[in-house]
């Protein structure tokens, strides 16, 4: 038995020596060599073959509208710091960089001011990638084509002109790039140019969208009410005048029954809704705001905290005081993103808005009955006490307007930006002017030699 | 991802051909010729037991028997015969052996230190120690076996020179960095490539997803059974290591299992149970002492006092005492090995629970495996290895996270109990004043109702095949397969008060991973020469590996009763996920070792790397070495230096590794999936490099090997420089064209050091069962220092507050924060410079171990130092434990030392509510020193009288009580200093954020063989 083993295994043994083993080896190594180092990817698509058609196209303009639910964007930092560095909201976590912001002593190397750059230009340039490929392709219906360009151009405006708030003059970026060395060439675009960039993006938006009734993505009436937000914080109030004054008359929004339907935990949409982002359960789509403004005993983070002064301005009988702002205990925190798992869609236009810069707009062109009238239509809603126009001077009303519009858009990180536009930022925080704009990151101007940093910094 | 069809193909053909196939020769059945012998001590003529005796060219062997005989079956004709053992220099001898008839080979083997008479593993072979030229350290698997952790890496720590192990967090079955001659990579693993058996398997830290980023990770060792392992080999400088190529520059930790010996069935069992408890307490304030404090930074502030001298200081509740607990230790082992001259086996399994110290965490694993030599014929041999284990893995949410159970019990203030009246678990959440931000959840709650448990089955074999055409030339061919399964599951429940769970009525995730390696290689032998004259080893082959790698993962919130704890029952999906991704590695490799007289000694060898992951202009890496050795004593011109001091070689080396743990498509430019509502979307993710490709290390090592005094002390001592160029970063991009960063290789970094180790004999015994003592000591220094970065900028950590840095002229993880320049004894106001300032580094100057073992008689004692000097420690707890009382956390007991009037002179600032007093700011005031001596361990052990089991054929029966981590000598104010929160990160190192603490460990342990 272990002899005819032994001839048998001795038999194999010496075949395979011959003819089989080595050979077949070796070739099962070169055999396999054919592609065996082009692994393919299952989770992305090279970025030249991603826009190719209608549907891919359509694909990258919900994309690049994920951009806008991004944490740095409106998912959380951009409706935060917008309070945070202003008397509206102070920081009560623990972070360094909202500390700084809350200071108004920001550090050039500050994560959450680099992170807002970032995402905005992350932001344009998906825009930018849209608007290159799609004027590329030709199996796609002019029709659909400038409805999605248009889509990018309203977001390339928007994008830019939260940049050019808060930091000044910015680098303008029309085209994508594959060169890592494209910073040698980038500057800063001085304020009016970056304007100018942001009013003629919203004029090829506005000819090429003809959707008028979609509020989660871009339409008409969100290009005229960008236009009028931009032209106010340009100083053109004739033209704010009319832009808010066509959003008023040529679409069918109105004023939300009562507040609080804005901020709805389901999402609901209101009449009021020109422009939302979307928030979801899901994890990437979440926002955050009611995450970081709620106490700890109810679940959140309790990063910032609207202030005492905030809580003083509201008159007591003002129902956005309540919803705004509430008490866990004798803590008090901001109540006005109600949902613990992040769903409510963040109004980044709404009618309020456009009500309050129309009657900045026409007190400033002193047409102050018409501006009061437009001041009173948002105190009614909220049950506040009406302004009366009485023996008030001009700038008597355009500073109950202004105040009017911290209550109005507390919370939605609009008073620091309004601050800085109205150039009473410094007065009103107590700080030195040059803190009145963010530092260009600093990280940022390390590989791109043509920036230069804000004075102060 | 499966096999390519071609491959499979031939395989099956291979299998089924052969048996069809006819000789071409040798038609009648060969005949037997019989070789016996017996093996002596030259020194006083004892016999020599357990030394191998070998058939040169053939796969016969034998061990020699208590009387030091053997023998061995042979093919007829000459044969060399060689016979080695550890501790004597190994012999061998031509002899004619005649067809059925018997032939007498005596042996006569001279002593050598043990280390020099080691066979040391190299990749794809073995070498003598007196052949080696590179820079080898071989650790035994005694050394490894019986320590209170779970995995070989950790028990390793302090036994290797130049091999520094960090146990990151006490946590059980996780959170081991090891680091070979220094870390080099910053975006890159760091981790040595783990080669068992031959299949190198992948050490990354597992990805986990359901753990924040940078906390501790599972990495695949731990499933090994240290119990296992017959020897860890640790190939350290570019000459042994290059033979690994792309993978090699963290060096090669090589493990080898144990397999069967012929004879007669040998059952073993070892079993050993203890208790763990907290090695160190954290000295926090009771409550009247936080009372006290707290209540007097409110009166400096001119704020309201919030906590009332006698009733709120009337108990105090220690939360350190309330989480941690004693936790026992159990292992059992047991296995069965043996078999004939043609077929040898090792079976063994064990069982292994450690059960935690902090409340809510264990450890157990299991493990069985098989390995078996089968010797076809005296050409053909089989080798199979085949490992399974399954951990479970009960985890606590720790480092890095505010919701962890260390973390809340540090923080809570001692004024708060831990259960209310009623029995319900208490929560800071309502009690505490308006001006908090911070609600510390209850520890023990969290303890009692959250579950992380992790399952982790591994599946690592091989099977190897040796074809041996003659003396000279060998084939070998293996097939290796590493799979890995890893589910975790977490169940965080709404009954904590203030976690996040609470607000969304329940968390719960589960998450699978599938890991899959699979490796085919075969390369030829070619051994010629005697080790008299010259002699020439030549190794070349090739090899395939395919990886993939593919996880998924829900979660769900909102859950209508706390008793459903899985994603199933969750109100709404929030979460889902999943990644497949792969990568292929092709290989050429070539090696050759001469030697003169075994005086002069040169090896060269290269390797040829292909990777899926580099980008495609550099697809193909080439890894190439060189090395010389010279036994220096062994000279005629050194006369008869080598009676008098020993063997003395001299060797140096010189060659190039890699590293090519990037990202599987770091290389491609890509479009993503990036959703809006409900609508699918895709949006750009990556900026392409088409040039990407491995790090690269040059290296070179000179070295001594020295035996004096017969072989009774051993000294190996090397001293290397490493540098490690196209670090693989991301380098930064203008975030202001849509991308901050993209992968690129730029950055050097140099690691340049000394390595000593000493083994000593220093007391021999007289007479078997007399006194001895031996030593063994190794001590480690390393220079580490990034030399170049991209523009120069520094590379910051993950650590949000931004503490440690990678800059050029500085070591990797120096802090980086304001300078503390006292207390200002006017005002009680820490003072800070206004810069960051280079504030130290965390990696130490020096590490090492100091092991002694004394014996007498039956009884053995043995006791092991571990140490580590100048390492900096960044004690971020101090953050909240340390803040001049901004916070509400509990604090240290020496913020007692606060200044109260001016004139006071201390490091302590002013108690203050508000955070006047400076106190809370991030600045080296909270960096310590890191060094520490450790008693890691004393063993006494007692050799049962052999006639007391013997009549059951209980045999090598042995008794052991042992103490682990017994006391740490150390300046640190944390529990441990050796910790590192950021476990997975290779910038932050040296940070404490309430990580786990290591245990102190009694075990009573059993061993004996049947």
């Amino acid at each position: 038995m272990t002899n005819r083993l032994y001839d048998f295994s001795s038999r194999m043994a010496t075949a395979m020596r011959n003819r089989i083993l080595m050979p077949a080896l070796l070739l099962a190594i070169v055999a396999g060599c054919n592609g065996l180092l082009d692994v393919k990817s299952k989770d992305t698509i090279p970025t030249e073959s991603a826009i190719t058609d209608s549907t891919s196209a359509r694909a990258a303009i919900a994309g690049m509208y994920h951009g806008l639910q991004s944490l740095s964007s409106y998912g959380s930092d951009l409706p935060e710091v917008g309070d945070l560095s202003s008397d509206n909201a102070e920081f009560s976590g623990t972070s360094t960089s909202y500390g700084e912001i809350d200071d108004n002593i920001i550090s050039a190397a500050n994560t959450s001011v680099l992170n807002i750059w970032a995402q905005a230009y992350d932001n344009i340039n998906r825009a930018n990638e849209i608007l290159d490929k799609l004027g590329a392709l030709t199996n796609l219906d002019p029709a659909t084509r400038d409805e999605l360009q248009g889509e990018a151009y309203f977001v390339r405006a928007l994008m830019l002109h939260d940049l050019v708030k808060y930091f000044g003059d910015v680098p303008i970026r029309l085209h994508p790039t594959t060169d890592p060395n494209a910073g040698a060439t980038i500057t800063r675009a001085p304020v009016s140019a970056v304007y100018d960039q942001i009013l003629a993006d919203l004029d090829s938006a506005a000819s090429r969208i003809s959707d008028s009734s979609s509020t989660t993505t871009a339409s008409g009436g969100a290009v005229r009410a960008l236009r009028a937000r931009v032209l106010l914080y340009r100083g053109d109030y004739v033209n704010a005048e009319i832009e808010a004054h066509a959003v008023e008359s040529d679409f069918t929004y109105d004023l939300a029954a009562n507040y609080s339907d804005l901020y709805s935990a389901t999402g609901n949409s209101t009449p009021e809704d020109i422009f939302k982002v979307i928030a979801t359960v899901h994890s990437d789509q979440q926002s955050f705001l009611s995450y970081d403004y709620f106490a700890k005993a109810l679940g959140g983070t309790y990063l910032l905290r609207p202030t005492s002064n905030l809580l003083a301005a509201y008159d007591t009988a003002d129902l956005r005081g309540k919803w705004n702002i509430s008490f866990a205990g004798s803590r008090r925190y901001g109540s006005k993103y109600r949902s613990i798992t992040g769903t409510e869609n963040f109004p980044v236009l709404r009618l309020g808005e456009i009500i309050l810069i129309r009657a900045e707009a026409l007190a400033r062109t002193n047409h102050l009955p018409e501006a009061v009238a437009e001041m009173n239509r948002t105190q009614a809603r909220a049950n506040a006490p009406l302004f009366v126009l009485g023996s008030n001077n001009q700038q008597q009303v355009i500073d109950a307007i202004v105040a009017e519009r911290r209550l109005e858009m507390a919370l939605e990180g609009d008073r620091w930006p309004d601050l800085v536009r109205l150039g009473t930022a410094a007065t009103v925080m107590d700080i030195d002017p040059t803190q009145t704009l963010y530092p260009i990151p600093q990280s940022e101007i390390d590989v791109t030699p043509g920036l230069t940093q804000n004075p102060g910094y | 991802m499966s096999l390519p069809r071609s491959i499979w193909k031939i395989a099956i053909a291979v299998c089924l051909a052969a048996p069809f196939a006819q000789a071409n020769a040798q038609g009648t059945t060969p005949g037997v010729a019989i070789v016996r012998g017996v093996v002596s001590d030259s020194t006083n003529h004892a016999p020599v037991i357990g030394a191998q005796v070998i058939a040169v060219g053939t796969t016969r062997g034998a061990l020699t028997d208590t009387a030091g005989a053997y023998t061995l079956r042979v093919p007829p004709g000459a044969v060399t015969i060689r016979v080695q053992r550890i501790g004597f220099a190994p012999s061998q001898r031509t002899v004619n052996a005649t067809l059925d008839g018997t032939t007498t080979a005596d042996f006569v083997l001279r002593p050598v230190s043990t280390v020099l008479s080691e066979v040391v593993v190299t990749g794809y072979g073995t070498q003598n120690r007196a052949q080696v030229t590179g820079a080898v350290t071989q650790v035994d698997g005694q050394d490894v076996q019986n320590q209170p952790v779970a995995g070989v890496d950790g028990a390793l720590q302090g036994k290797a020179a130049g091999v520094q192990v960090s146990q990151n967090s006490g946590e059980p079955g996780t959170g081991i960095s090891v680091r070979v001659r220094g870390a080099s990579s910053l975006s890159a693993s760091n981790q040595p490539l783990y080669v068992v058996d031959g299949v190198p398997i992948a050490n990354d830290p597992l990805a986990q997803q359901l753990f924040p980023a940078g906390s501790e990770a599972p990495t695949a060792i731990t499933g090994l059974d240290p119990n296992e392992i017959e020897s860890i080999t640790v190939l350290k400088d570019a000459a042994s290591a290059a033979i690994y190529g792309s993978r090699a520059s963290n060096g090669v930790v090589m493990i080898t299992t144990k397999r069967g010996q012929a004879g007669k069935a040998k059952f073993s069992v070892d079993l050993s149970t203890g208790i763990q408890n907290a090695a160190t307490k954290l000295k926090l304030m009771n409550a009247t002492q936080y009372v006290t404090y707290m209540n007097e930074g409110a009166v400096n502030d001119g704020d309201g006092i919030q906590f009332f001298a006698g009733i709120d200081d009337a108990t105090s509740t220690d939360w350190q005492d309330a989480i941690f607990r004693t936790g026992p230790i159990q292992n059992l082992h047991m296995g069965v090995s043996g078999g004939t001259d043609a077929l040898r086996y090792n079976v063994e399994g064990s069982f292994f629970k450690q059960t935690g110290i902090v409340i809510g965490s264990a450890y157990s694993r299991a493990n069985a495996r098989v390995n078996v030599d089968y010797d076809a014929t005296p050409k053909f041999s089989l080798k199979t290895s085949l490992g399974l284990s399954r951990e479970n893995n009960d985890r606590i949410e720790g480092n890095n996270s505010n919701d962890g159970i260390v973390t809340n019990a540090i923080g809570q203030p001692a004024v708060y109990h831990v259960r209310n009246p009623d029995g319900s678990f208490t929560s800071t959440a309502d009690t505490t004043p308006s001006n908090n931000s911070e609600v510390y959840s209850n520890p023990v709650a969290i303890g009692t109702y959250d579950r992380l448990p992790d399952v982790t089955d591994h599946l690592l074999g091989n099977i190897q095949g040796d074809y041996i055409f003659n003396s000279h030339l060998t084939l070998t061919g293996s097939a290796g397969v590493d799979i890995l399964h890893d589910n975790e599951n977490q169940w965080r429940s709404p009954l904590v008060i203030g976690n996040y769970a609470y607000g969304a009525h329940g968390v719960a995730m589960t998450t699978f991973d599938n890991t899959n390696h699979y490796l085919l290689q075969s390369y030829l032998t070619y051994q010629g020469g005697s080790e008299a004259g010259s002699s020439l080893t030549v190794v070349g082959g090739g090899s395939i590996e395919y990886n993939n790698e593919e996880s998924s993962l829900l979660r769900g919130e909102g859950f209508s009763s706390p008793e459903f704890q899985y994603v199933g029952s969750a109100t709404n999906l929030v979460d889902f996920g999943g990644i497949p991704t792969a990568n292929n590695l092709e290989s050429f490799f070539g090696r050759a070792n001469y030697s003169y007289k075994g005086r002069y000694l040169l090896q060269g060898s290269l390797r040829a790397d292909g990777s899926s992951r580099f980008g495609i202009n550099n697809r193909w890496g080439y890894f190439p070495a060189i090395s010389a050795g010279w036994v220096l004593s062994d000279e005629p011109f050194m006369g008869n230096f080598s009676d008098r001091f020993g063997q003395l070689k001299l060797r140096g080396s010189f060659g190039k590794t890699g590293n090519q743990s990037i990202p599987n498509f770091a290389a491609l430019a890509t479009y993503g999936p990036a959703n809006y509502g409900g609508t699918p979307g895709i949006a750009p993710l990556a900026f392409a490099n088409p040039n990407l490709k491995w790090e690269s290390t040059n290296e070179w090592d000179a070295g001594i090997d020295w035996y004096p005094f017969g072989g009774r002390i051993s000294i190996i001592a090397d001293y290397y420089h490493k540098l490690t160029s196209d670090l693989l970063t991301r380098r930064q991009l203008p975030c202001t064209i849509g991308y901050c960063s993209y992968f690129d290789n730029i950055g050097n970094v140099l690691n340049r050091g000394f390595e000593f180790g000493l083994n000593t004999v220093n007391i021999k015994p007289s007479s078997r069962g007399g006194f001895s003592w031996n030593t063994d000591f190794n001590i480690s220094f390393n220079h580490n220092e990034v030399t170049k970065l991209n523009a120069d900028q520094p590379v910051l950590g993950d650590n949000y507050r931004d503490i440690s840095r990678a800059a050029v002229g500085q070591p990797i993880g120096e802090f980086y924060v304001l300078h503390f320049k006292g207390v200002d004894p006017a005002t009680g106001d820490a003072m800070y410079s206004d810069d960051r300032i280079n504030a130290g580094n965390p990696q130490p100057k020096f590490f090492g171990g100091l092991g002694n073992t004394v014996g007498y008689k039956n009884f053995e004692l043995r006791g092991f130092l571990e140490f580590s000097h100048g390492a900096k420690v960044f004690n971020l707890m101090r953050i909240f434990a340390d803040d001049g009382g901004y916070s509400y956390d509990n604090k240290f007991t020496y913020a007692l030392n606060r200044w109260q009037q001016p004139g006071d002179i201390t490091d302590e600032p002013r108690a203050s509510f508000d955070g006047t007093s400076g106190g809370r700011v991030i600045s080296d005031r909270f960096i310590e020193d890191g060094s520490y001596l450790r008693i890691q361990e004393i063993t006494v052990s007692w050799r049962l009288p052999a006639g007391l089991f013997a009549a059951r054929g209980l045999t090598n029966a042995k008794l052991y009580v042992s103490g682990h981590n017994l006391h740490n000598f150390t300046k640190y104010t944390g529990y441990d200093p050796d910790v590192n929160s950021n476990g997975t990160s290779n910038i932050d190192l040296g940070t404490d954020y309430y990580a786990y603490p290591r245990a102190r460990t009694f075990t009573f342990g059993l061993s004996g063989d049947f």
